[in-house]
């Protein structure tokens, strides 16, 4: 469980104090699949790399019940190491923590996993968009991570490729179980991923949309669609204008 | 896309431009245009070639250069490298010496030939001085700049990943710094095989510059440009293969290394 209460960050931009996040409650249960959704600009990565620890909160804190969550990261691009071989990138993380056969026999598992298996000795510059991402999961999923964070993934990937790693990303979450948290700026996504959709304007959680409907889903299905209508009609609706402040002398 | 010429090409395109250069060049002489004593033709350069081949004066003389090029080579990187990464990491050791490396920098190492050798002599250790001079810049200078150019972002993975600093700088930083630090290592080589020659030019008993001084005193223009000749083809061939060396290392880097000229 991990438990975010009154998360705020800001930052200085040309002297203005802009708010990227403020007021965040959030309740991660263990195991959920939680996906973030707001326009760009809304605050979603700055929230996701509170939670990866690459940036501290200005006030609030996160609470995780029990010992530190073990954190893997999918980034909007793939940030694969050039000079490394697909499987060396895949293991790149794990190389501080567990002895070579370890290593090697992890990797493979994820390899035949992601179905990546042909490509374990091609180098970064080789690969689509769609595999340089798969082989980014891959490499945070080989942490076997309680915690898979993942910012708009599989954004700059086209629809066909997109869909199938929606499916995979299911299938993957339902088999191991970690706790999800996967931030879009598509709603379509967010429903058809996601248990718990919550919807940020402005540095603001202004909705949240439980959707229950099972896996795999039919985007285009009429409970998804009903789903995907309430989520747009609140991030639709027009935010506190407070948000800009000029800072005082 | 003529960059991408298959081998056979260029080696066919580097016969003409030689098989060029000596006809136009036997055609002048064998015309006359121009003395023999200024431009003795083909055949004599050739026969020079030979005659200091057979002698082993060749030989003598071209390791004496590499080896000088070889050590002081070596020891310029050998102290660059670690030199960059200690400025790169440590801010106040850079508020103090770079100064001093900036109006270094400024000075080319020929104009501190007379120091050199009221310094050190007119032996081997100013030669190699020299060297050092010449191409410690472009690998210091290479490696700090690809340092610099690190992609933050697969820093942040590495922070993910749970490194600490240094396994950072050891696993992200240096491997992303690798092709600044190739077109360093591959400018220097130019330069210090320049540097060296100027240096045998004007005080020296062995190597490629003395050759050439050598027979100008004695009015040997064959020998001169035996000697220039030799100078290029051992220029390239070192470069050739510092090339080769990089593609093998860092396979990943075949698109920079067409960069590293100078
Ligand atoms: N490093 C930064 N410096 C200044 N402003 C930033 C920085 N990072 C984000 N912001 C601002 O914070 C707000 C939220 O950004 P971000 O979390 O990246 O949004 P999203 O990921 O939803 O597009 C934006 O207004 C953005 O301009
Ligand atoms: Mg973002």
């Amino acid at each position: 469980m991990l438990e975010l209460s009154n998360i705020g960050k800001h930052y200085d931009v040309a002297g203005h104090r802009v708010a990227a996040l403020s007021g965040i409650d959030l309740t991660l249960t263990r195991g959920s699949f939680t996906t973030i959704v707001g326009r760009s600009g809304c605050g979603k990565t700055t929230l996701l790399r509170i939670l990866a620890g690459l940036a501290s909160p200005d006030t609030g804190e996160v609470l995780s019940g029990g010992p530190a969550p073990r954190i893997g990261v999918v980034f909007q691009e793939a940030r694969l190491m050039p000079w490394l071989k697909v499987a060396e990138n895949i293991a790149f993380g794990l190389r501080k923590r567990v002895d070579r056969k370890t290593i090697d026999e992890r990797v493979s598992a994820i390899l035949d996993l992601t179905g990546l298996s042909a490509f374990r000795s091609a180098m970064p510059a080789q690969l689509s968009g769609g595999m340089a991402q798969r082989v980014a999961l891959a490499r945070a999923l080989v942490m076997e991570p309680d915690l898979l964070l993942m910012d708009e993934p599989f954004a700059a990937l086209d629809a066909f490729t997109r869909r199938s790693m929606q499916n995979e990303l299911v299938s993957l979450w339902q088999a191991r179980k970690p706790t999800i948290v996967f931030v879009t700026h598509d709603v379509e996504e967010a429903v058809v991923l996601g248990q718990t959709v919550i919807e940020l304007s402005e540095g603001r959680v202004v909705g949240r949309q439980t959707v229950d409907i099972p896996y795999p889903r039919d985007p285009t299905g009429v409970e998804a669609s009903l789903c995907r209508r309430a989520v747009l009609a609140r991030l639709l609706t027009p935010a506190t204008p407070d948000r800009m402040q000029t800072k005082p002398d | 896309m003529p960059f991408l010429m298959p081998v056979r090409d260029k080696i066919f395109g580097v016969l003409i431009a030689i098989g060029g250069c000596l006809t136009v060049w036997w055609a002048v002489s064998w015309a006359g245009l121009v003395s023999p004593f200024l431009l003795p033709p083909p055949v004599k350069v050739w026969r020079a070639f030979v005659a200091l081949w057979s002698s082993g004066e060749l030989l003598h003389h071209t390791w004496a250069s590499a080896m000088r090029v070889g050590i002081g080579y070596g020891l310029a990187v050998s102290v660059a490298i670690p030199l960059a990464i200690v400025f790169s990491a440590s801010g106040i050791v850079r508020v103090v010496a770079e100064p001093l490396l900036e109006f270094l920098r400024q000075i080319p190492p020929l104009a501190l030939m007379p120091l050199l050798m009221l310094w050190l002599g007119i032996g081997e250790a100013q030669k190699i001085g020299i060297i050092i001079l010449a191409c410690f810049f472009p690998v210091f200078l290479g490696m700090r700049g690809g340092i610099a150019q690190a992609d933050r972002k697969l820093i942040e993975v590495g922070k993910v990943c749970g490194l600490n600093r240094w396994e950072i700088i050891r696993r992200i930083v240096m491997p992303s710094a690798l092709p600044a630090l190739v077109v360093g290592l591959r400018i220097s080589l130019g330069y210090s095989w320049r540097a060296l020659v100027g240096a045998e030019l004007i005080a020296s008993s062995v190597g490629l510059g003395y050759l050439i001084t050598d027979a100008q005193d004695l009015a040997r223009t064959d020998i001169v440009l035996v000697g220039i000749l030799v100078i290029g083809v051992v220029g390239l061939a070192t470069d050739f293969l510092l090339k080769r060396l990089c593609a093998r290392l860092a396979p990943w880097l075949a698109g920079d290394l067409e960069m590293a000229r100078a």
